[in-house]
């Protein structure tokens, strides 16, 4: 087996595709970390300060005075409200929600880039790892060899999950180093607060817990890891099924974005909750972000993933140990 | 004596949706002998070839490489099993070196030694660390038949393996393959639809058409009986006579005369009609083709 | 590509496989985990007032600070900043915490809020506006001329202010407070008559309170509304407009001193 994934890393390695993926996030990062520096800055001309707290009183002030107009749909009143609290309540325990630097760059890069951004970069290499060898055609020397199939799979697929594994740690190390160009390198430090509860009446606050940033870090590393694990699974999955690369990139590409816009406006057709697209954004449980639909919580989003990655696994599987290849 | 069967196949059948493709083929192949596999584009030639590595299963029947039965222990039947379907389709973007080497990871024991003597076997060892994509067609074949000797195999599975290559690789080809039969003791199972090919490669041949075998048979023994001689005689009409009845003839048209041809008889009977004031103007022997035989075994089923 | 680099590629992702499997581990693990550290309830009051250059104004109160009705988005505080960066050619840092509807009840709330008395501590100048969502309840007008009803609001409103007044001098006892007075928006309806009288006593019991602390200024702007009101006011015929919040800037503007 080891030696089947040497292969498979061989192959990897030799396509650049992780070259491909470094130097698209390298090039988002800058233009991310341009825009946030840009966003600092128009926030210091307009308040004439960089105090953290001013700006985070403003931020309370201006978030409850859009509360008081009445054109606010529920939805989006109860979003603003929670985030709202938990603004207050950074304040009132005196901590900077995003305390300058490089590691809180990368925190905020992380968690936007977690249903879309990563995903995406993960389906470049996942969706042609099983058709690429049938669009090549080399999938008639690999299925020849005294090899069983499902062993030729599980090497793809360990390979896969040691490449996403790269693409995550790739994501994390630029945004680090190219963001600390201009924010600097400090912060890791820095105090968070996570476990808020969001429920019905708004948020609940009994249960926050205070963080260094390095440890939320890890524990955002480790989500953003497995919703690319899922999403890796599923687009193996498709690559397993559909011998057209592009046509399976198509696919997984429509149920991402599809997801991104669910989650918008699904809240009322609560049984899309179970679709593995409104369950990607795992960091926002951390965070106290109120879930998109009601009832949804990280163990419900990490059960409906588990779900999702199980099937994906169990029909690759089958499928690839069965078929017939022309 | 009977060499051992390296390669039997008994009652092959696949049936994809309604229809029979593969019609219950038997055939075993021995070792040291070349086996030609020949019928038009669609017979069921690829199909059959691809049931034998393991492509795809089959519907009924038994395959068993070595004395292994491939759906009982497929590792240890493809063990000894070295094959290129179709074209060899390599990893454009590795070195013929890294491909071969992707290959003999998946082969128990093949080492860094194995790898340098199939290299060294096709002739490859100077650009063997070049992309492959640098490669020429004939470059390109010769890897994959380097890549399917690289477990020292028992059978050798080449499907059209002078495909696409111009008249020197053709030949440079046939003589490998050749030598790998001769030499190294090798089962080499060969496809093709051109016959030519065929009739110069192998030993043995099935004739397969609309996904059965028609006949299976030894080169010699599928045409020694339809070696003829023409003669072109003067005075025609006695020399016909006097052919007549030396030997059976046929056909007779425009001012030809056939009859069998026989190494010991031939001279004597053109010294006889010599000697009997018939000029032979011209006496021309027949090479046997394959393609009146095909023609005459499918009922007109058109090859190439 | 020599296969020492393939493996140690291979050897990286299997270390990061396993660490941020580790962090998935203890992301969950921390989620449902009881409470390790628990947020410091008390901050530590290092909160030292950044160096400051020029001036420094905070804004408390409601939708007149806020600057509803004003097209420009300005409000007067926002004019009020424009004029003063101009007169005195100074950096004029504004902080402004005015919200929507807030009555003195709110507001009272808000000033004992940490952070607003930390903004309020830092500022040259504090803007108040307040009273006017006791009194009207909103832009409802009077619900009725009940005046045992009026005189409860009256009261408790006066007892706000005082308490609010007392917090900013707690703050900050240097600052110069501007507290701006109540207008009639109703002036020209049926009862604006006795609406007037009412907001007369009222801005008269509030310049009381006012009086009664050092450097608390009330800014009359009755006066400025009384003729031609329509003109200064919104559509929503209670929020004053462009032209009316400048009226109120240009008159606190006088009153600056620096």
């Amino acid at each position: 087996m080891n030696k089947l994934i040497q292969n498979e890393m061989m192959k990897l390695i030799a396509k650049k595709r992780l070259v491909v993926i470094a130097l698209i996030i390298g090039v988002l990062v800058v233009l991310f970390t341009y825009a946030q520096y840009k966003e600092v800055q128009r926030e210091r001309e307009k308040l004439g300060t960089n105090d953290w707290r001013t700006i985070l009183q403003q931020q309370i002030v201006d978030t409850t005075n859009r509360l008081s107009s009445n054109r606010l749909s529920d939805e989006w009143r109860q979003q603003l409200q929670i985030s709202l609290q938990q603004k207050q309540y950074y304040l009132d325990h005196d901590i900077n929600p995003a305390e300058p630097g490089a590691p809180t760059f990368m925190r905020i890069f992380l968690e936007n880039s977690i249903d879309l951004f990563i995903p995406l970069m993960v389906m470049v290499i996942a969706s042609d790892l099983v058709s690429s060898e049938h669009s090549m055609g080399t999938v008639k020397l690999l299925l020849t060899r005294p090899v069983k199939r499902w062993k030729v799979l599980m090497s793809k697929y360990i390979t896969l999950c040691l490449a996403i594994s790269l693409i995550v740690a790739i994501a994390g190390i630029l945004s680090f180093l190219i963001s600390g160009v201009v924010f600097g390198y400090k912060g890791w430090e820095a105090p968070i607060l996570t476990g808020f509860n969001v429920t019905d009446t708004g948020l609940n606050t009994t249960d926050v817990k205070l963080l260094s940033l390095w440890k939320f870090l890890l524990m955002d590393f480790g989500l953003v890891w497995f919703v690319a694990l899922v999403v890796g699974t599923l687009s193996f999955m498709l690559s397993v099924l559909i011998n057209s690369t592009a046509a399976g990139m198509g696919v997984m590409l429509a149920a991402l974005i599809s997801g991104a816009i669910l989650s918008n406006m699904v809240s009322s057709w609560e049984s899309a909750k179970y679709f593995f697209m409104v369950n990607l954004r795992l960091t926002d449980y951390m965070q106290g972000s109120p879930p998109p639909i009601e009832g949804m919580t990280l163990s419900f989003s990490l059960l409906v993933l588990f779900i999702w990655w199980a099937a994906a696994m169990a029909v690759s599987f089958i499928v690839f140990t069965k078929k017939d290849v022309y | 004596m009977e060499k051992d069967i390296t390669l039997a196949v008994k009652d092959l059948r696949k049936v994809i949706g309604r229809r029979e493709i593969i019609k219950g083929l038997t055939f075993d192949l021995r070792e040291g002998e070349v086996f030609g596999f020949l019928g038009p584009n669609g017979a069921g030639k690829t199909t059959t070839i691809r049931m034998l590595v393991g492509l795809i299963k089959p519907t009924s029947g038994s395959i068993e490489i070595c004395g292994t039965n491939i759906e009982e222990d497929f590792q240890k039947a493809l063990g000894c099993l070295g094959c290129i379907v179709e074209n060899p389709e390599l990893y454009p973007f590795l070195s013929g070196y890294n491909n071969l080497l992707h290959f003999a990871r998946m082969l128990p024991s093949v080492g860094d030694e194995r790898i340098k003597e199939v290299t060294k076997l096709v002739g490859l060892t100077e650009r063997i660390h070049d992309k492959v994509k640098t490669y020429s067609l004939g470059m390109r074949q010769r890897l994959g038949i380097a890549q399917a000797l690289l477990g020292s195999p028992k059978v050798l599975i080449l499907d059209e393996p002078t495909n696409g290559l111009d008249p020197a690789g053709i030949r440079e080809m046939r003589e490998f393959i050749r030598f790998l039969a001769e030499e190294e003791g090798l089962s080499v199972l060969v496809s093709s639809h051109l016959l030519s090919e065929i009739q110069l490669l192998c030993d043995r041949v099935a004739i397969i058409a609309k996904g059965s075998i028609i006949r299976t048979d030894t080169v010699e023994k599928l045409l020694s009986n339809r070696e003829r001689v023409a003669w072109r005689l003067s005075p025609f009409e006695k020399g016909r006579d006097l052919l007549a009845a030396l030997t059976p003839i046929e056909d007779a048209d425009n001012q030809i005369v056939l009859t069998e041809f026989n190494e010991q008889k031939t001279p004597e009977w053109n010294r006889m009609l010599v000697e009997a004031g018939v000029s032979v103007l011209e006496m021309n022997r027949k090479m046997p083709v394959l393609e009146d035989l095909f023609l005459e075994l499918t009922g007109g089923e058109t090859i190439e | 590509m020599s296969k020492n680099y393939v493996r140690l590629v291979t050897i990286i992702g299997v270390v990061f496989f396993l660490l941020w499997l580790g962090g998935l581990g203890w992301a969950v693990g921390n989620y449902y985990a009881g409470k390790p550290e628990s947020p410091p309830q008390t901050s530590p009051q290092d909160k030292a007032v950044d160096n400051k250059k020029g001036l420094t104004i905070t804004a408390i109160g409601d939708s007149l600070t806020r600057g509803t009705g004003d097209e420009t988005g300005k409000g007067y505080v926002g004019v009020l900043v424009d004029e003063l960066k101009e007169k005195t050619k100074q950096t004029v840092q504004l902080t402004n915490l005015g919200i929507n509807g807030q009555t003195s009840d709110q507001l009272r709330q808000q000033v004992q809020q940490s952070e607003v008395g930390r903004q309020i501590q830092k500022a040259d100048i504090v803007l108040v506006t307040i009273g006017g969502n006791d009194l009207f309840r909103g832009g409802q007008g009077l619900m009725d001329f009940d005046s045992d009803n009026i005189t409860a609001i009256e009261k408790k409103y006066l007892d706000n202010l005082n308490f609010i007044l007392q917090q900013i001098r707690k703050n900050n006892q240097e600052a110069t407070v501007f507290f701006v007075g109540l207008y009639n928006p109703f002036i020209e309806m049926d009862q604006g008559k006795e609406m007037s009288k009412i907001v007369r006593h009222w801005n008269y019991d509030s310049a009381e309170v006012s009086a009664g602390f050092p450097k608390v200024v009330f800014v009359p702007t009755f006066d400025l509304f009384e003729l031609n009101v329509n003109d200064y006011l919104y559509t929503d015929k209670f929020h004053p407009n462009t032209k009316g919040y400048r009226l109120i800037a240009e008159r606190v503007a006088s009153l600056v001193t620096w």
